[in-house]
């Protein structure tokens, strides 16, 4: 790449975030760092910092979190690694439905995930009114699976919500493997455990960080699974509950920054040990892998442990649909009765139609913004040789760091009338480009991995010889490029654009008016009906986890054929 | 390939086909063609908004012959939009923009209306102007009752209902854990209990951290009850029997939280035996989760001698756009047309059209033989109801902010150690000195922090922090040591 060309980009890109994801954020996090002196004036100070390192329930917080990334991230792997590998290396019994099933998980509404938790794990859930059923549990002693064994059970539903983040990357990894690497190990008398470790696992090795780092940072600053465990005690819950407290102190916005500063340096050092594949690039292969096809029960046991992974993490999901169709349901395995006035009632609320349209629209919009953005920020990355490329690398990552509430309140105080972001508000008062930039940056991490993970297993001789033969940059581009790694973005995007359409706290706090309501913000109002308001939400949420499901399926068939990411 | 795009295609224009063909159209989600709009923020649930909304836009229409459209603003709970409200108005002051572009806020406590009057966002209401009988002496909405303010002197806010945080339990749970339905807040103190009850999170709501204040004061007013006692000394033993029961509670407690429907939500499904909860939710839970035999899975009751009944008010805020209608929806709220939707039956001619919305209007002339008959709470009587409570300010309104903070200090940042220490002592038996040590509340004693500590609640906020941590240090301190007594009580009598 031409040095000018990336200096170019770095510098555009690199305005961009500093406009639209640090000036925001940063305007919220800088009361961290504001003290105040006996006149009244302010002045930089990094006592709330040391605060927060002197208190030790946040040095516990932040250990806590930090524990629970780490933790996740292996079981993440645990579960999504084998999961990769066999659909890679297997044609099993189901394996094109199996294949699209494991990745519903993602695709959790928000507000009702955790009620369909508890519906399920509850003290008078399901699984134990199974259990009471099959004279396992005393019905006068049931066990409180939420409340004991809390830590293994955070890290557990986290990496059962996010393996789908890391099995894609991973699969994306292994379809742009030549298969000729591992011939040759094979022909060579190399045993197969040694070839995963020597040959496999190496050449994966940048989808397994592409995948991992964002399963660490997603884990490291998860809130809603740490308040399904009611565990009080971990950075990203300290910083809800102090934002959202009436006193106007500025540990959470401390406790924030402590966060970013944490989650950027992780994700460098580990960039240092495992980001790049030790073997280097390695020319394109020429034809694909073709999986092998088995049959008897080596197929069955393959479709079996993908059939139990998809149980096992769509429980919460089950919860959801299952409370969606209830009239009562309460101490029982399943509902006692069965309705569907929810879905009547849910689907028939004059927000529902317009919020499915603003969420196409704002979270279509946000993905291709992301798409364009991510791919010059992952371009600089592999393929110039700039020394700020690194820090360009890190600072994309953050948005997946901030809390949510602090984005938004960030965007929400410079839109109004006379600052800076004011422009982005449409003359009827729309928030469309507000939400589509916010959208975009959160989401854009995604992207930003998936890319950089294919840019790096693609060789760059190819454009090389694409340049030599006359070809424009563009061009090059458009027909070499990003076919190459067609099926690192198509997983990039179905992951920003899955989560873009069920992100929370922008969308509650920037979408004002109901007619620029998206879904989870119509979930969120249907939440708070009186009477059935959790069964309503439920109800729009399950209407949301198809219409995902079914989009990820289309997805995954232009992705398979363009990229070999699902073989579909 | 092509079958499966055309399937997939093709289901994907069912699924969206759907919601447009169940399509409700109604009155007020029309904003282009209405004559007039009023942009209300507000933490009301949306029953609430669709009642009011449709009814105050069918007033509008008749009095003005113009339709109305109503741009709820709900960026969550009241926390939220304290936010949303700095936020705004910060930029509208460096901006030099006199208002934010909304006219109402309706719904919240009454602490949270205090404290935008005072930075000085309300406006004057015209409704005490234009119907000044019903805020005289013997007026339909009184000043003050039950100790709680209903407006203040300067008329910038009105209370349009009343809301009492109360008791909500189990009925099912209870049998289980063999524990007798509880009627004071000091039931809840119960050791029987443990990890069975919800509460909710007083520092991110002013009228939670009220309803910590009552659960102290009640224990002071019912030692200043008690004769041949010096007052100083009642009141100090009285705050410290308050802190306790705080401690023990928390210390059964699964949670703390902001969410109004979870704690109801988890008792009605027995994850939790019993909580702490707002009438109005619980009283729609208890209705929603009736059996065919009329038994409830969830009971709301108001604790003996231990709540009030707050006023939940409406203000108009600076700057607001249509400044006539907002003053005209307050002056409906307060109409007995708009009170009765407040606990009337659906269906019923006064009554909410879709939803009861379970609340206690606020006028005394709503509570007549014809309305109860056709409300919810065919026995309501809040103004003459013999258990109430009454609030007075000059026990504890000095330490309002740092009793929330000593909950936060003492019960939610140290809950893991405070759980921790009662499940030994609960385990041991109640050894009296192991109890001692749990419950010592010396270094925050009526004395020092009844009138508000000043640092905690100063403006420093480093100073603050620092005294935070140093007693929360101090509280953590006592429960691993009273753990430790109860632990060597423990095995003491195993291995004797």
């Amino acid at each position: 790449m031409k040095r000018g060309t990336a200096i170019t980009i770095s510098l555009i890109v690199g305005i961009l975030f500093a406009v639209f994801f640090i000036y925001p954020a940063g305007m919220i996090v800088k009361q961290a760092f504001e003290g105040v002196r006996a006149d009244g004036s302010r002045t930089f100070t990094l006592d709330f910092v040391a605060t927060v390192f002197r208190n030790p329930i946040y040095q516990e917080g932040l250990w806590n979190a930090f524990l629970v990334g780490i933790g996740s991230t292996l079981a993440t792997l645990a579960i999504a690694f084998p999961l990769a590998l066999i659909g890679h290396r297997y044609d099993f019994f189901a394996k094109p439905a199996l294949g699209v099933l494991v990745l519903a998980p993602m695709i959790l509404p928000p507000f009702v995930g955790a009620v369909g938790v508890k519906q399920m794990l509850g003290v008078n859930g399901a699984f134990n009114s199974l259990l009471i059923d099959l004279g396992m549990m005393s019905s006068m002693h049931p066990y409180d699976w939420l409340a004991n064994g809390r830590f293994t059970g955070m890290v557990l539903m986290n990496a059962l919500h996010l393996y789908p983040i890391l099995y894609m990357n991973i699969a994306a990894a292994l379809a742009n493997l030549d298969p000729a690497m591992e011939q040759a190990a094979e022909n060579l008398g190399c045993p197969p455990w040694k070839r995963f470790f020597r040959i496999t696992l190496p050449l994966a090795m940048p989808g397994v960080f592409a995948g991992a780092s964002i399963v660490f940072i997603w884990a490291f600053t998860e809130l809603g699974v740490p308040l399904v465990f009611d565990f009080a005690r971990i950075a990203p819950v300290q910083i809800f509950d102090g934002l959202k407290g009436l006193d106007k102190n500025p540990i959470p916005y401390a406790l924030t920054a402590i966060l970013l500063v944490v989650a950027a340096g992780v994700f460098a050092l580990s960039k240092l040990v495992m980001g790049r594949s030790p073997l280097g690039t390695a020319p394109r292969p020429k034809g694909r892998s073709s999986a092998l096809r088995i049959g008897g029960w080596k197929s069955a046991g393959c479709s079996l442990f993908f059939l139990t992974v998809f149980l096992i993490a769509a429980i919460p999901h089950l919860g959801v649909l299952l409370l969606s169709v209830t009239g009562r349901w309460y101490g029982t395995v399943l509902p006692d009765e069965l309705t569907l006035r929810h879905y009547h009632e849910a689907l028939g609320n004059s927000l529902v139609v317009p919020s499915i349209q603003n969420s196409l629209m704002y979270a279509g919009c946000a993905t291709l913004l992301a798409l364009v953005i991510g791919l010059c920020v992952a371009w600089v990355v592999v393929r110039s040789d700039l020394k700020s490329r690194g820090l360009l690398d890190s600072v994309v990552m953050l948005p997946l760091a901030v809390p949510g509430l602090v984005m938004a309140f960030g965007y929400l105080a410079l839109s109004q009338e006379g600052k800076a972001f004011h422009f982005l508000v449409g003359a009827d008062g729309s928030p469309f480009l507000l939400i589509v930039v916010a959208y975009a940056f959160r989401r854009m991490p995604y992207i930003v991995r998936s890319a950089v993970a294919g840019l790096q297993q693609s060789n760059p001789t190819l454009e090389e010889a694409a340049k030599s033969l006359g070809a424009t940059s563009f061009r090059t581009l458009r027909r070499v490029s990003i076919p190459l790694i067609g099926a690192n973005l198509a997983a990039g995007s179905i992951l920003a654009f899955a989560f873009a359409m069920l992100e929370v706290s922008d969308s509650l706090i920037l979408a004002q008016q109901a007619q620029h309501y998206p879904i989870t913000k119509a979930i969120y109002t249907l939440l708070s009906t009186l009477g059935n308001g959790t069964e309503l939400a439920a109800a729009l949420g399950v209407w949301a986890m198809v219409f995902l499901s079914v989009a990820i399926m289309g997805a995954a068939i232009l992705g398979g054929k363009r990229g070999g990411l699902f073989k579909v | 390939m092509r079958t499966r795009t055309s399937i997939i295609f093709g289901l994907l224009v069912i699924i969206i086909a759907l919601p447009i063909a169940l399509r409700r159209q109604t009155a007020t989600t029309t904003a282009n063609k209405a004559d007039d709009t009023l942009v209300i923020l507000s933490p009301h649930n949306e029953s609430i908004r669709q009642e009011f909304g449709e009814a105050f836009a069918a007033h509008w229409k008749k009095n003005s012959g113009r339709s109305l459209y109503i741009d709820w603003r709900t960026p969550g709970g009241t926390s939220e939009i304290r936010m949303v409200l700095d936020a705004s108005f910060k930029a509208a002051d460096e901006t030099r923009r006199n208002g934010i572009g909304v006219d109402l806020f309706f719904g919240g406590g009454e602490p949270d209306f205090a404290s935008q009057a005072k930075k000085g966002r309300l406006l004057p209401l015209s409704v005490f102007g234009s119907h000044p009988e019903w805020f005289a002496n013997d007026g339909v909405i009184p000043e003050t009752f039950t100790g709680e303010r209903y407006y203040p002197t300067d008329h910038v806010w009105v209370g349009t209902c009343m809301s009492q945080f109360g008791i909500c339990y189990s009925p099912d749970v209870l049998k289980r854990l063999q524990i007798p339905r509880p009627k004071t807040w000091n039931d809840l103190g119960d050791p029987r209990y443990a990890g069975a009850i919800a509460l909710a999170d007083p520092t991110k709501s002013g009228s939670v951290a009220r309803a910590f204040e009552l659960l102290v004061q009640s224990e002071m007013q019912q030692n200043l009850m008690k004769s041949n006692t010096d007052r100083a000394e009642a009141m100090g033993a009285g705050w410290e029997a308050g802190l306790q029961l705080i401690q023990r509670m928390a210390a059964n407690a699964r949670y703390f939280t902001d969410s109004a429907s979870k704690i109801p939500q988890d008792i009605g499904q027995g994850n939790a035996a019993a909580g702490m909860c707002i009438d109005f939710y619980g009283r729609s839970f208890a209705d929603e989760l009736k059996s065919t035999s009329g038994e409830s899975r969830v009971v709301w009751i108001a604790p003996v001698g231990g709540t009030t009944l707050s006023g939940d008010p409406i203000a108009v805020l600076k700057g607001a756009p249509h400044e006539a209608i907002a003053q005209a929806f307050v002056e409906f709220c307060l109409s007995i047309e708009a009170q009765t939707l407040w606990f009337g039956k659906p269906g019923t001619p006064k009554g909410p059209k879709a939803r009861a919305l379970h609340r206690t209007p606020i006028r005394r002339d709503t509570y007549t033989a014809e309305n109860l008959a056709n409300s919810t709470m065919p026995l309501a009587d809040p103004y003459h109801d013999p258990a109430n409570f009454t609030y007075q300010r000059e026990l504890t309104g000095a330490s309002f902010n740092t009793l929330r903070q000593l909950v936060k200090i003492m019960c939610i940042d140290s809950h893991d150690e405070l759980k921790s220490a009662w499940d030994a002592i609960r385990k041991a038996g109640m050894p009296p000195d192991a109890l001692a040590v749990f419950t010592d509340v010396s270094r925050v004693s009526y004395n020092k922090a009844g009138k508000g500590d000043p640092v905690l609640d100063g403006p420093d906020a480093l100073k603050a922090a620092d005294r935070a941590t140093e007693l929360g240090e101090w509280f953590r301190a006592n429960y691993r040591k009273a753990e430790a007594i109860a632990r060597a009580k423990s095995q003491s009598a195993t291995h004797p």
